[in-house]
Formats: structure tokens, C-alpha cells, sequence
């Protein structure tokens, strides 16, 4: 037990740091783990414990991720969305797809690596937008709902590569099952859910919590990834009064997703196989392919590659949901080169974000 | 000019408005509860941000809105958000000899100044919607409602005649 408070109480500290100095504090999470786990000093061991209690910050993410998408305020944004949406994807994951191919990865291993790269964080996106007061400019709307139909297509992605195993329409339709199931369930219980949320005991809290660990369960009897599960039940629920399911959730995710960060550094094995080479060249990768996405955008949606410029500099950061993947599929060799890429691009793009305004003059209006 | 109302995912919402003159400015309500207001100059490049507390938001809106604006001494003087151009002041006058012995009636507050004498104070009692069979005493505290104009006939035509 000592482990984890000794994890926490250093990534406390430097949660002070990157607050103090306004840089993203993911990948100082990371780091934490990394200097304390099995490539570091060995201070912290993993064990079966300390992988549920870090499984539960992914859940938990990927829960509140759900909250956020609402399927009705999605469809009005229309056209430009897609057209952002498309370029993001098609451009972001076949460089790193490639990129990955290229430097020896296997073929299910650059999937990984692709689908990782493809998904900027949205956690930094969002803060750095705040932080450097963006919000008035259009690109910052570009950008937020840009982030938001990431979130989508990481759906739509999961699904695939669970698919992907002996009996792919077999999932599907068990994906396509949990999903009526659960829109129906949430549909028929609004009114006793509503009220349940809106008690000032401590049911509301016991609920979200019970509701999203019990993802775990469910997951494993349909033999669905618990990503996914967590990802829909979070979206059906968002009905019935997100904004308070939000703050319900809020204190969990955050601890529980600082334990995922710090636990996935400590279980990254960097003495394997990987080199210094391919992690500076798919950095290289995933910066230019975000802040060429930027460009089309802007050039696209704002008309000048300035904006597109402005654009790309917030969307280069990885963060949360590229750990993800790799927490869930990456091999040895995949997770730390993720890892790196992630602590890499992220510090990269909060520094972008930062000084946006200098980088957009080699784009004239 | 509209304000423009824009949803931001994950931040929360966005308030935008161009003035007349061509000047924007834009108000963002964040999870932290906390605002940003931005306003951009018409032709300047980048916009100025400050982050608000809900606190200073609230003094800030009291004074666009000119919700109390003078607290003088013995006086307010209140304007509703809601209802343009309504503002109402509330006066305490000091009743002396010269009324003693007058009810409200008798004085025709309300035909001859429009104002309403809404309480009356008497050595600590206090008599709210005094009826006008209402007699006055020297001394007392009559708390006056109306708009300026109005209290002003009521000092003029009731407590120095």
C-alpha cells in the first residue's frame, strides 16, 4: 500500500509544478511512473491491485468522455465538422499507420500505433484554449468540436478492433445490442433516474460510482472491451442530467486517472527493443501530421492557413486517450514508444499552443 | 446587434456580441464557474481576455445594469434588468410640526405628488401600508416611494407646506 501513497504523493508534487509553470501535467505523470517503476529506480512495483485501481481511471475517462457527447447539439454543428473530423482522421492515423510500418512495427502493432496517434488530447486541447485565452477566436470552436468528434470516432475505432478477433459480427451485433439495450433502459428509468441524481444523500454518488464500476463486470461476461462500455453508458446516461453525472464523477476520474498515468509509466518497459530512433521520428510524425491537419482545416473552414496554423498548434499535444490504446492493446514495444511519443508531443504542443501567435506569422494573411 | 450563443464542449458556453460600432466582445461561462471577457477593438489584431470570480462578475453586472446605483444617506434608488427604464427611488423623510396632526387623507398624498408613503416609523414602532385615516405625529419616519419627480412635488407641496 505504501507504493501507491508514495506514487501519488510525487505526482501531488509535480501536479503543483505543472500548474505553477501551466504545462499539461500528463506527461509529468508519466514520468513519475517511469523513474519509479521497473525502467526507473524499481521504488514501485505493479501488482493486480494497483492495475484495477489505474483500469478504474481509464473507466472512469472514458465514462466522462461518454457524458460529453450529445448526439443532438453534435448534428447541428453539420458540415464543417465532418469535413475537420475527416481530415483529422485520414491524414493523422495513415501518417502514423505508415510511419509505424516504416520503422519495423508490425501490421497489428502500426493499427495500435496509428489509432494511438490519430486522438490529440482533449484534456490539454481544452485547458490550453482556457489558459492562453483563445476562446473568442472561430478557431476555438473548430477545435473543441474537433475534439469532440474524436471522441466519436475512438467509439467507432474500438468497435473495430474488437471486432477485429475470431468472430467480428458477432460483436458487433453484441455491441449493437448493449447499445439499444442501454438507450432503452436509460429511456424507460428517466424519471427514477433524474430523481435518484437529484437526492442530496449520498445515493447519487454510490450510483455513478456502482453504475461504472459494474462496467467492468458486464464487459467481461459479453466479452466486449470495458473501453467501450464505459464510453456508451456514459453517453446514454448524459440524458438524464450530465452536468451533475459530471460533477458526480469528477473526483474519481481525476484520482483514479492520475493512478492509470503513473501505474502505466511504471509497468512501460523501455529496456526492450526500442531505440531512441524510431521515438524521435514518430514525435517527428505526429507533430507534422497534426499541424498539417491544422493547415487544410484552416485553410478549409477559416480561409487562411494562419488560423490553420492556430489550429494545428493547440491539436498537436497527445495525451489521455493514446495511453489508452496503449494501455489496452500496445505490446511491450508499442507502450513505450507511446509513452514517449506522448510526453514528447504533449510538452511540444502545450509550448505550440502557448506561442501560436509567433508561428502563424510565416503564414501572411 | 443578437448575441450569438455558441456551445463549447468541455469548456462551456460562449456569449458573443458586435456592438454598433463594430467592437466585439464575448463572455465565457467556465466550468470553474469562473468568466472570461474578451473584447477586441474594431480592427485590432488580438482581443484583450480577463478571467472574472462569480463575485466581481456580480459586481460588474450591477453596474452595467445600473441595478442600485446611488445609496445616498436617506435614499436608493432602484432599476430592474428586466423592465427598461423603470427606476424607482425610496425616501425617508422626517416628519415635523408643521404635519402633526394630519392624516394622509388629509394631506392628498398621492393625488397632489403621486408618490406612496409605504411605512411610517414612531419611536421605533413601524407601521407598514400606513391607511389613510393615518395621523401624524412630529417626528416620525415616513418611508416614501416614487419615482424622482414625484418625491420631489412630495417635498415641495407636502412637507414644507
Amino acid at each position: 500500500m505504501e507504493e501507491i501513497a508514495l506514487a501519488l504523493a510525487c505526482c501531488l508534487a509535480l501536479a503543483f509544478v505543472s500548474k505553477r509553470w501551466s504545462l499539461p501535467a500528463i506527461p509529468f505523470y508519466i514520468l513519475a511512473g517511469v523513474v519509479l517503476g521497473q525502467s526507473g529506480l524499481a521504488l514501485v512495483p505493479a501488482d493486480e491491485f494497483t492495475a484495477y485501481l489505474s483500469y478504474l481511471g481509464l473507466i472512469f475517462l472514458l465514462f466522462y468522455v461518454g457524458l460529453e457527447i450529445r448526439p443532438r447539439s453534435l448534428l447541428r454543428q453539420g458540415k464543417p465538422l465532418l469535413i475537420s473530423g475527416f481530415i483529422d482522421l485520414n491524414v493523422n492515423f495513415l501518417f502514423a499507420f505508415l510511419g509505424a510500418l516504416a520503422l519495423g512495427f508490425s501490421l497489428p502493432d502500426s493499427l495500435v500505433i496509428g489509432a494511438a496517434l490519430y486522438v490529440s488530447s482533449s484534456a490539454i486541447a481544452v485547458a490550453s484554449l482556457v489558459e492562453n485565452r483563445k476562446l473568442l477566436l472561430p478557431e476555438s470552436e473548430t477545435i473543441v468540436w474537433l475534439m469532440v468528434i474524436e471522441d466519436i470516432i475512438l467509439i467507432l475505432i474500438l468497435s473495430l478492433f474488437t471486432a477485429g478477433g475470431e468472430n467480428p459480427l458477432a460483436m458487433l451485433a453484441t455491441i449493437a445490442v448493449v447499445i439499444l439495450v442501454l438507450i432503452a433502459a436509460v429511456r424507460a428509468g428517466k424519471p427514477y433516474l433524474r430523481s435518484l441524481l437529484s437526492r442530496d444523500d449520498e445515493l447519487p454518488v454510490l450510483f455513478t460510482f456502482t453504475a461504472v464500476v459494474s462496467t467492468l463486470y458486464i464487459s467481461r461476461l459479453l466479452k466486449i472491451p470495458e473501453a467501450l462500455v464505459a464510453i456508451l453508458l456514459g453517453s446514454s446516461l448524459a440524458s438524464t442530467g450530465a452536468p451533475r453525472l459530471e460533477r458526480l464523477s469528477q473526483p474519481f476520474r481525476d484520482v483514479f486517472l492520475v493512478l492509470f498515468f503513473v501505474f502505466f509509466g511504471i509497468t512501460v518497459d523501455f529496456s526492450g527493443t526500442t531505440s531512441l530512433v524510431p521515438i524521435i521520428a514518430m514525435t517527428v510524425v505526429a507533430i507534422g501530421s497534426k499541424v498539417l491537419t491544422g493547415l487544410l482545416v484552416g485553410r478549409i473552414l477559416h480561409g487562411s492557413y494562419a488560423a490553420g496554423m492556430e489550429v494545428g498548434s493547440t491539436i498537436i499535444a497527445r495525451g489521455e486517450f493514446s495511453i489508452a490504446f496503449a494501455a489496452i492493446y500496445g505490446s511491450g514495444a508499442v507502450s513505450a514508444l507511446l509513452a514517449a511519443v506522448v510526453i514528447l508531443t504533449s510538452l511540444t504542443g502545450s509550448f505550440t499552443a502557448r506561442f501560436s501567435d509567433r508561428l502563424k506569422r510565416f503564414f501572411p494573411p | 446587434m443578437g448575441v450569438r450563443c455558441v456551445e463549447l464542449p468541455g469548456i462551456g458556453t460562449k456569449y458573443e456580441l458586435e456592438t454598433e460600432k463594430g467592437d466585439r466582445v464575448a463572455i465565457i461561462f467556465l466550468p470553474s464557474r469562473h468568466f472570461q471577457l474578451y473584447v477586441q477593438q474594431k480592427g485590432a489584431a488580438a482581443p484583450s481576455a480577463a478571467e472574472i470570480s462569480p463575485s466581481e462578475a456580480r459586481r460588474l453586472g450591477s453596474l452595467l445594469s445600473g441595478a442600485i446605483i446611488e445609496a445616498e444617506k436617506e435614499a436608493v434608488e432602484i432599476a430592474f434588468s428586466a423592465l427598461a427604464d423603470l427606476r424607482i427611488r425610496v425616501h425617508t423623510y422626517l416628519i415635523r410640526a408643521n404635519l402633526a396632526g394630519k392624516s394622509i387623507a388629509d394631506l392628498q398624498v398621492r393625488t397632489r405628488t403621486g408618490a406612496t408613503i409605504v411605512a411610517v416609523s414612531r419611536k421605533g414602532q413601524n407601521t407598514v401600508s400606513p391607511a389613510p385615516a393615518f395621523t401624524f405625529e412630529d417626528g416620525d419616519i415616513a418611508v416614501v416611494i416614487g419615482e424622482t419627480e414625484q418625491l420631489q412635488e412630495f417635498e415641495r407641496k407636502v412637507l414644507e407646506s
